[in-house]
């Protein structure tokens, strides 16, 4: 994990931050991602990445490297997380596997 | 005068309740006694009150608003907190907590020159579900979190980390109402790199090293080596939780500890295990 490029006053540092917290906003997540990165005021570059669930991007822009694993599972599901689950499997695909 | 009963720190790796069963086998029987053994060690010591201290995992902790350690105020607990229970596999389960106790933590404290942020609505993950879940599974002995920053630069270092235990501690014995025996139970830890490059595997050369620092109560020499540097190295996103060992290890005057289980548990992406203070 690099905290080189973390920024702490990133939008989507304080979108996901709030989702983890309220489960409501889990439920936008899955239903109304555009609306709620609207809500939070993400710049076009995060929306992008969120849309793409490119974690390489999020890193790059700010988001807490932290949060990456945390993103896969909002996306794919928290249940059974071992290395074979969908996360897991979405997070190894783009950050350990790949060598771009 | 107040009494430190039990001092002792532990891994809480999600993976201890969400997944276990990916750990190999001869592991998992030798965790379950390591941490049962932690729990008996723990109730044998009749505390009236555990102090839990660890790793905020950035769900409390503002970025705008961020203290080193916040302490939980108020008189129940509920956790995990929802977005976490099917990740731990974990039912709800409510613990009390001790809001006296916490806010007369607070102003001692504030009086040592060292102010703690206090809050009565911390939600918990698997940062003390876990280890409550495994040490107290029937959650009937009074609980107050620390919520610490171990991630976000600048995080304290070990040497603070390990002042702060040492004044808490004084602080137990000095100010708090006679007669209460009081429990430290800090965790986090041990190498794993959630959000890192090293996601899939363990250092578990670091781990038997740092856990050799804390047996031979070499406490100048874990300041001088096992820096945060060190602990990013081994696994940046999880293993500087180790900082909260250091205020356990401050509070039990820098003893050396006794190694009760230590397992490199890769299915897991976390080694567990945990420590013991006389």
């Amino acid at each position: 994990m690099s905290l080189d490029n973390f920024k702490r006053t990133l939008p989507a540092n304080r979108m996901v931050f709030d989702v983890r917290r309220d489960m409501a906003l889990v439920q936008r997540f899955r239903s109304d991602l555009e609306g709620l990165m609207e809500s939070y005021g993400l710049s076009a570059e995060e929306r992008d990445a969120f849309r793409a669930q490119d974690l390489k991007r999020m890193l790059a822009l700010g988001v807490h490297p932290y949060f990456l694993t945390q993103i896969t599972r909002l996306f794919h599901g928290s249940a059974n997380n071992h290395q074979g689950s969908a996360a897991i499997q979405a997070y190894r695909r783009q950050l350990v596997d790949s060598k771009d | 005068m107040a009494q430190l009963v039990s001092c002792m720190a532990v891994a809480h790796a999600p993976g201890m309740t969400g997944w276990f069963d990916k750990a190999e086998p001869g592991q998992r029987e030798r965790l379950q006694a390591g941490y049962a053994d932690l729990g008996r060690r723990l109730k044998a010591a009749r505390p009236d009150v555990v102090i839990g201290f660890g790793n905020d995992h950035l769900l409390n902790l503002p970025f705008d608003n961020l203290p080193d350690m916040c302490i939980g105020t108020a008189a129940q607990w509920e956790g995990p907190a929802p977005w976490f229970q099917d990740w731990l596999a974990i039912e709800p389960f409510r613990v009390p907590g001790k809001p006296d106790v916490a806010h007369a933590l607070v102003q001692a404290l504030d009086r040592r020159g060292l102010a703690l942020a206090f809050r009565p609505d911390l939600l918990m993950d698997d940062n003390f579900s876990v280890p409550l879940k495994v040490l107290t599974p029937q959650f009937d002995v009074p609980f107050i979190p620390v919520h610490m920053n171990c991630l976000v630069p600048p995080v304290p270092t070990p040497r603070a980390c390990f002042d702060k235990g040492a004044l808490i501690a004084r602080a137990i014995a000095e100010d708090l109402p006679a007669g209460l025996r009081v429990a430290i139970m800090s965790t986090g830890g041990l190498s794993h790199d959630p959000g890192g490059p090293r996601y899939f595997e363990i250092d578990e050369a670091f781990d038997r090293w740092f856990l050799a620092l804390l047996q031979q109560g070499d406490t100048e020499r874990a300041f001088a080596e096992c820096t945060l540097e060190r602990m990013r190295a081994a696994g940046a996103g999880g293993t500087p939780e180790l900082i909260a060992w250091f205020v356990a290890w401050g509070a039990a005057q820098g003893a050396p500890a006794e190694i009760v289980c230590y397992e490199p548990t890769v299915g897991l992406r976390c080694s567990m295990g945990g420590v013991s203070w006389k």
